[in-house]
């Protein structure tokens, strides 16, 4: 059986973001624990592109008509899953941050005392 | 140190009206100490603050009253001090009601002292969207906390050394009122209203900008609701 030109798209696309993201782990841009799920889905996402009878029998298998459909919806719940995470992330940040202001400020008071006098503000400090 | 209160004064972008509330504080209750927590102000009150003698804790980033009144906790355990006070710096709180709001800390009968507009005189007047938010929060409150809080959003506050090490590593809430009240009755603590005299803001902004009047009472109801259950943190 020959290659439809579809299953060399995806799987160029595929092979292309799994570089893409392993190379982005390299640079220390994208740390290993985002990089898995990212891998997981671009594995996902290859596979079904590059089997048609897996592809067909999924989408039967779940009473769906077409089988972009399929894609699609896989596609949408991977990013939202996505953004909820990235959202929970961002709270824990927010919380952290919130921790060291605390933190600097008490310290910053406490080297006020030993060395007697107002302390410069960081450079990246508003004001 | 004489009477173990220390006067918390969250203070954003409040150089006009610092210097008349530390003036205030001095005069009205000389016996307390002051700490002012400069919450990454933009303009000179953290010197306005130091030139009237008082200390000075400064935030990098603005994190909103209730990161302040945290770091006011941290400070004040270290320093041994019983009673801390919330004490606004934009002079709608009269410092000459502090003996009244410390009080009853001191005295053990409550952890949290509220400085109360509607309970006994007050001189405040507001507008009335206002007013029926005060009354929707204060149902809330009492639907939780079986206690009826007049005054939910008064910062004016005293707190106990308990309280203070409960919550000492943060605040989590942006403005200290509805919320606030529900997670400190959830951790057993005793509230009680005392009343004080608001008086109209000095100088600066209020908190409640256009936006934040349409999300401060959905952020508010959703946090109180979730404070009901809520492991505490």
């Amino acid at each position: 059986m020959g290659l439809t030109k579809i299953q060399i798209v995806s799987a160029l696309g595929a092979v292309a973001l799994v570089v893409l993201v392993l190379e982005l782990v390299r640079r220390r841009k994208l740390s290993e624990e985002y990089s898995f799920v990212w891998a997981v889905a671009t594995l996902l996402m290859a596979v079904l592109g590059f089997s048609v009878p897996l592809l067909k029998s999924v989408t039967q298998s779940l009473g769906i008509l077409y089988e972009s459909s399929l894609v699609f919806a896989a596609g949408i719940l991977f990013a939202t899953v996505m953004l909820l995470h990235q959202s929970v992330k961002l709270s824990r940040l927010g919380r952290e941050q919130r921790a060291l202001v605390h933190e600097v400020a008490l310290l910053r008071s406490a080297l006020e005392d030993t060395q007697g006098g107002p302390v410069p503000h960081a450079a990246g400090e508003r004001a | 140190m004489s009477a173990g209160v220390l006067v918390i004064v969250p203070a954003h972008n409040e150089e006009e009206s610092l210097p008349v509330t530390l003036g205030e504080i001095r005069r009205g209750a000389p016996e307390c100490d002051v700490l002012v927590v400069d919450d990454g102000s933009t303009d000179d009150t953290g010197a306005v603050a130091r030139a009237a003698g008082v200390r000075v804790l400064r935030h990098a980033i603005n994190l909103g009253v209730g990161g302040a009144l945290a770091t006011g906790f941290r400070w004040a355990l270290t320093r041994g001090y019983r009673v801390a006070v919330q004490l606004d710096a934009d002079g709608q709180h009269d410092p000459a009601d502090l003996a009244r709001v410390t009080a009853p800390v001191l005295a053990g009968t409550c952890d949290v002292a509220i400085g109360s507009r509607y309970v006994g005189p007050s001189g405040y007047h507001s507008t009335a969207a206002r007013r029926a938010g005060m009354v929707l929060f204060s149902a809330v409150v009492e639907l939780m906390l079986g206690q009826r809080i007049t005054d939910t959003t008064s910062g004016y506050r005293a707190y106990s050394r308990r309280v203070m090490e409960a919550f000492q590593y943060d605040v989590p809430v942006d403005f200290p009122d509805a919320p606030f009240l529900i997670a400190l009755a959830r951790r057993g603590f005793r509230l009680e209203e005392v009343p004080v005299t608001m008086r109209a803001r000095r100088a600066g902004r209020s908190f409640y900008t256009l936006g934040k009047q349409l999300y401060y009472p959905y952020k508010n109801l959703l946090a109180s609701l979730m404070a009901r259950f809520q492991r505490p943190a």
